[in-house]
């Protein structure tokens, strides 16, 4: 077991020092990025920039420039930004953390709720009417393209309607839970049900999936021949074992978001959050910042991957083999 | 059924959009149109508008005309006809949906089959590739390297793919979504190279490219299949997202999703021109999902697949 | 020499500050001609926070190395320099005043030496008193930091060759002279610069403590001696600007007593949101343009909130002289008789938001004399586009069925101008493609000779009114570098005998400045009618948008609203 868990960190490991050096390598071989030219100025002479090229190491080979830059990101944690100067990118990073924290965990909580209720509702009620009902909406919710919805919700209500029964949604942005709790949420409200919408359909769906199977399990029949009611045997019996599969995809998604896989969402409500401030460095190609949040990003999925990795193995056996 | 239906309805339409827009709306959908004029009840109006109020800043497109004959959805900033782009749209979106999946699955059933056979070594470099394209972001990723390529176009020895060119997004979104499929192909050939009928060919000395395609493939290809439509429903959402960010499709030519982006600037004015595109995208991935769903009934109905993300 | 794009920011400023636009104490300009205006203080004004928007913050806050008006704005009522331009509405803002120094420099040696007698008693917003130390610390740091313009507008300075080769050890040697018992701060220059003045009175020319470390402060405030002092500097939340206490009004017209009590600049919001936040009183200002579809409904129902003010800026097309298709002539001429202007005014918000224009100077700037060239009619200004003859010439130039990629940027009116652009050159027989690239990277791309860029779109705005900096920074030899990021000349045009003029037009300056300004004019005539490197397509105006009861709008020609003339009490 010890032996898997250090296999599975050291690929971990690997993985991550290959996305540094993949987005380092992407963004020094992109054509007229000079960021010493950026750096120096509109108009700069040539031998300004010679001077930038040299105060920022930029005249020094690729791999020590690599070096240097994790060196500032990780161990001296001073790496600052090519294009606001002097700003830190691990501050940059921290404080843009809880906000995209705030944004998914918000929508998890919704997603969740309506995610397995609907699947529950479909799963009991299969053969119905309500099924295909709840399996379509949850389809719906699957293809609706999550920044147009963001849109959307932005025209009804910031658009026409605003003056009247919307009036209670403020203008896109953030306001932090220590400043105002009810602010924060009212700002969020938004936001959260566009990146719940789905979520919950992919949870309903799968989770209905998997009580169909459970509910064709042995287990269930020896519960039904014992008399119990049908809504205690989906409630106690194959809910608790489809939920497992849920949980290692909740694992996974909320790694993911959390590192940044909301950051259309965050786009369109203007959330400065990790995604959001990954979308600008990139538009601005300032390397040091697209450098942080991708690497941060990249931590949770990579840490999302070995948690359920190992939390499996713990539950399976087979698994520590492969 | 009716996603079959409603699909090929879509494919339909969007082969008439060069008879739509000659022969019906007269039109060309790819040049700008900022001085012309159309007539409406009878009155000569200029496609683009000038503010006549107030301080009288701004001009806006004409709004929809709900007539086919010309500016059904109304116009965007360049003038140019909405509704005649969304069809032509369209063929970009399903055209791109269609051949990254195809590129995609292909690519994921060779790479996770030969990780899944071959094991050892292979395995190891192929599933930490997988890993890492699983680990960055797929928009990162997507948005990195258009970024690149979008200047630079795609130089790899003879064949050079020019910046604006179809193929580069389709490239991108094909590669980002390989460990989607690969994973799972992979470890359905771990299982299968334990069962006893490829032990026995192993065992008779049949060349692996034989085992491959004549035992491997049959019994993979079904999963794949199965992954088909949803991938396109997947890369098109994916094109979609890449041009709204405006490193998709590239002007003049269109997709839905950079029509989307065309109407950002007009959403508040004329949101026609972004609600229309994104209601194509809607319908067309339900119903790619409802045919997945039942091609997954009809070829396997014990798999559990996750739905598009 | 300053580029400043619209979504960060804006540069400069109007030649038709129409009083009727101003709202609040316009009649409270003291104009005496004999001192020139300056604004008279109200103080039951005071007081207040004002609060700014902007979609994201404008780079370091360090005065001597930022180059983006979204800063110099607010550098206005933080810093000074020597000298400085005059913080009024209207022409007069162009007028350079005595800033730290008493009078004017007294000029001698053929225009050669400036000698400053520097104020007494002024402090640094840290409690220090401003020395000539301070003011030579501040000429060499400059050096330093490497400034922007160090190689150009300060390397005439005497000495200047040497800090440029080893800036670390900057002393400027003979090039500025302090006598710390007279309060005397001398400048010798290697030869004459009739735009010295304008170079020290923009804000690189601030005087910092001879303490501030030499390099790039970045988010790290420097202490200033304007009527503000920065506090705080967030890029992701706000940068906040407060009273500086040592503040006292030693000349009205360069340094005002500001009104709020502090100043925010409140960054990440949506474009979108802003004019939300404007319109429902939660923010008083803007810094980003209006978003196009939202023109329409800001100027019907909050007419009164908008001023619309004409900028001293050119947008124009940049055709590369030194490749196909665009060396031959003809082909230069095709583009600019096809290219209809009027279009291009359209893309932009309309008629009321910019004018077309033919040529490289704008309209109001010092040597500008309207003329048209390349159009369907003959008068001096622009009457719409020839088709007919620009396909002809296209034929005539052999050039028919190129290749030619045009390079925009991917901002919506930047966009938009370089789908039309890309539309007329497939319209008169060329093959266009469209490379979008992200405002911050497209300006240097398009400079660089190795990215082979065919025709770009862009724009100017001017750093201070005179004739050269467009002419000779964006059209001479000396500003073509092939192969570096920063060749402004992105034509890559170089014509010996033009240059020669521009010299004289220089040289005249000194002495007759009406001379030189119709030099400049003729100058100007030239390039477009003879050579076409340019498609010249429009001078665009600047809104502003602030919120009802905001007060006191005051539109400064050369750093734009006074951000700090505002009134929320």
């Amino acid at each position: 077991m010890l032996g898997f868990i250090i296999r599975r960190l050291i690929s971990a490991i690997l993985v991550m020092f290959s996305i540094s050096v993949l987005v380092f390598l992407i963004f020094f071989a992109t054509p007229g990025v000079d960021p010493a030219a950026r750096i120096a100025g509109r108009s700069a002479s040539p031998a300004i920039i010679a001077q930038v090229r040299h105060a920022f190491g930029l005249d020094r080979p690729l791999p020590i420039r690599w070096a240097l830059m994790m060196d500032h990101l990780f161990i001296k944690q001073d790496l600052s930004s090519y294009v606001n100067i002097g700003s830190r990118v691990v501050p940059q990073i921290t404080q843009a953390a809880p906000v995209t924290l705030s944004l998914v965990a918000g929508a998890a909580v919704i997603w969740m709720v309506i995610g397995v209720t609907g699947g529950v509702i479909a799963a009991a009620n299969r053969g119905k009417f309500i099924d295909p009902v709840i399996m379509f909406i949850g389809i719906a919710a699957v293809s609706v393209p999550a920044y147009w919805l963001g849109e959307v919700v932005n025209l009804i209500t910031q658009g026409g309607l605003h003056h009247s029964i919307f009036a209670w949604v403020p203008p896109s942005g953030y306001v932090p839970i220590t400043q105002s709790p009810g602010q924060w949420a009212l700002h969020l409200i938004m936001p959260w049900l566009t990146l719940a919408a789905l979520y919950a359909g992919i949870y309903a769906r799968v989770l209905r999936a998997e009580l169909v199977n459970a509910l064709n399990e042995d287990y269930v029949r020896t519960a039904r021949a014992k008399g119990l009611s049908e809504r205690r045997i989906l409630i106690r019996h194959a809910l608790r074992c489809s939920l497992i599969p849920i949980v290692s995809l909740f694992g996974l998604d909320f790694g993911a978001l959390i590192g940044g896989a909301a950051l259309l969402t965050e786009v369109v409500f203007g959330l400065p959050g990790v995604g959001l401030l990954t979308y600008t460095s990139l538009q601005n190609l300032d390397l040091p910042v697209i450098m942080g949040a991708v690497m941060y990003g990249a931590f949770f999925v990579v840490l999302a991957n070995a948690v359920v990795d190992i939390a499996y193995a713990f539950l399976d056996p087979r698994v520590r083999i492969a | 059924m009716i996603a079959l239906g409603v699909l090929i309805l879509i494919l339909l339409s969007v082969i008439v959009a060069p008879f739509y827009a000659h022969d019906i709306a007269h039109t060309n959908p790819f040049t700008s149109n900022l001085n012309g004029t159309t007539v409406i009840s009878g009155r000569t109006v200029p496609v683009l508008q000038p503010n006549t109020q107030g301080l009288g800043l701004g001009v806006t497109p004409i709004g929809p005309t709900w007539d086919f004959r010309h500016y059904f959805l109304g116009a965007d900033n360049q003038g140019r006809d909405v509704f005649a782009r969304l069809l032509y749209g369209g063929r970009n979106s399903l055209f791109i949906g269609t051949v990254s999946a195809i590129i995609c699955c292909g690519v994921a059933a060779v790479l996770g089959m030969l990780a899944g056979y071959f094991g050892g070594v292979i395995d190891w470099v192929l599933s930490r590739i997988f890993d890492i394209v699983w680990a960055f972001p797929v928009y990162l990723l997507a948005i990195s390297l258009s970024v690149v390529l979008l200047t630079s176009g795609l130089n790899l020895g003879p064949v050079h793919v020019g910046p604006g060119s179809l193929w580069l997004p389709i490239v991108i979104i094909a590669a980002v979504y390989v460990p989607y499929v690969a994973r799972p192909v992979r470890g359905l050939t771990m299982s299968l190279r334990e069962r006893e009928f490829i032990q026995a060919a192993i065992g008779s000395g049949a060349s692996d490219w034989r085992i491959l395609t004549k035992e491997v493939l049959p019994n993979t290809l079904p999963s794949v299949i199965v992954f088909f439509p949803l991938m396109v429903a997947f890369n098109m959402l994916t094109e979609s997202a890449l041009s709204f960010l405006s490193i998709g499709v590239q002007p003049p030519a269109a997709s839905w999703g950079t029509i989307i982006n065309d109407g950002l600037g007009l959403l508040y004015t004329r949101p026609w021109v972004a609600l229309a595109p994104g209601i194509m995208i809607v319908i067309t991935a339900v119903s790619l999902n409802i045919l997945g769903d039942g091609v997954r009934d009809a070829f396997d109905p014990k798999a559990k697949l996750r739905g598009a993300v | 020499m300053k580029f400043r794009s619209r979504w960060l920011g804006v540069a400069s400023a109007s030649a038709l500050v129409a009083a009727s636009l101003v709202t609040g104490a316009m009649g409270a300009q003291a104009s005496t001609p004999s001192t020139g205006p300056a604004l008279t203080y109200q103080p039951s004004h005071a007081g207040g926070t004002v609060k700014l928007l902007a979609s994201s913050a404008g780079g370091t806050l360090d005065p001597q190395v930022n180059y983006t008006l979204q800063y110099w704005q607010l550098y206005q009522a933080t810093y000074d320099g020597l000298v400085s331009f005059r913080k009024v509405s209207g022409k007069a803002s162009f007028d350079i005043v005595p800033d730290l120094a008493v009078a004017l420099p007294k000029v001698t040696n053929g225009g050669k030496t400036y000698t400053f007698v520097l104020r007494k008693g002024i402090k640094f917003s840290n409690g220090q008193t401003v020395t000539v130390k301070d003011v030579q610390a501040s000429f060499q740091r400059l050096f330093k930091v490497a400034n922007p313009n160090a190689g150009s507008w300060y390397a005439g300075i005497v000495g200047a060759s040497a800090c440029l080769a080893k800036p670390a050890t900057c002393t400027l040697t003979g090039g500025v002279v302090v006598n710390p018992s007279k309060n005397i701060v001398t400048i010798n220059l290697t030869a004459p610069d009739a735009e010295f003045l304008d170079q020290l009175a923009v804000p690189f020319g601030s005087i910092l403590p001879a303490s501030t470390p030499g390099h790039d402060m970045g988010t790290t405030p420097i202490p200033g001696t304007g009527a503000y002092m920065f506090k705080s500097d967030n890029p992701n939340t706000k940068l906040v600007m407060v009273r500086n206490p040592y503040f006292k009004v030693w000349n009205a017209a360069a340094q005002p007593q500001g009104y709020p009590k502090e100043i925010d600049e409140i960054f990440s919001n949506t474009v979108e949101s802003e004019v939300t936040m404007v319109e429902n009183g939660q923010a008083n200002w803007m810094f980003d343009p209006i978003p196009s579809d939202r023109l329409a409904e800001l100027s019907n129902k909050y007419a009164s909130q908008l001023h619309v003010n004409t900028l001293t800026s050119t947008w124009y097309i940049a055709m590369n002289v030194n490749i196909a298709p665009f060396n031959n002539l003809l082909a230069r001429e095709a583009v600019n008789y096809a290219f209809d202007k009027n279009a291009a005014v359209k893309l932009y918000g309309g008629t009321k938001l910019a004018s077309p224009t033919c040529q490289i100077l704008p309209p109001g700037f010092p040597g500008y004399q309207p003329f048209c060239a390349f159009q369907k009619g003959t008068g001096s200004t622009y009457s719409g586009p020839d088709l007919a003859k620009a396909k002809a010439l296209v034929k005539k130039s052999g050039t028919a069925g190129m290749s030619v990629g045009v390079v925009a940027q991917t901002d919506t009116v930047d966009l938009a101008l370089g789908q039309y652009l890309q539309s007329v050159l497939n319209s008169i027989g060329y093959k266009a493609t469209l490379k979008p690239l992200s405002p911050n990277i497209q300006f240097n791309y398009i400079q660089n000779t190795n990215n082979k860029v065919q025709i770009s779109e862009t724009q100017w705005y001017q750093d201070y009114p005179a004739a050269s900096d467009f002419l000779k920074i964006l059209l001479s030899c000396s500003q073509f570098h092939p192969g570096s990021d920063n060749s402004i000349n992105i034509s890559g045009f170089c014509n010996k005998s033009l240059d020669a003029q521009m010299n004289q037009a220089e040289t005249l300056m000194l002495t007759n400045p009406t001379k030189g300004n119709a030099l400049w004019a003729q100058i100007d005539k030239q390039i477009m009618t003879k050579y076409a490197p340019w498609v010249p397509e429009f001078n665009p105006k600047l809104i502003d948008f602030i919120s009802k009861g905001t007060g006191n709008y005051q539109f400064s020609k050369q750093f734009y609203m006074l951000v700090d003339q505002l009134w929320v009490k």
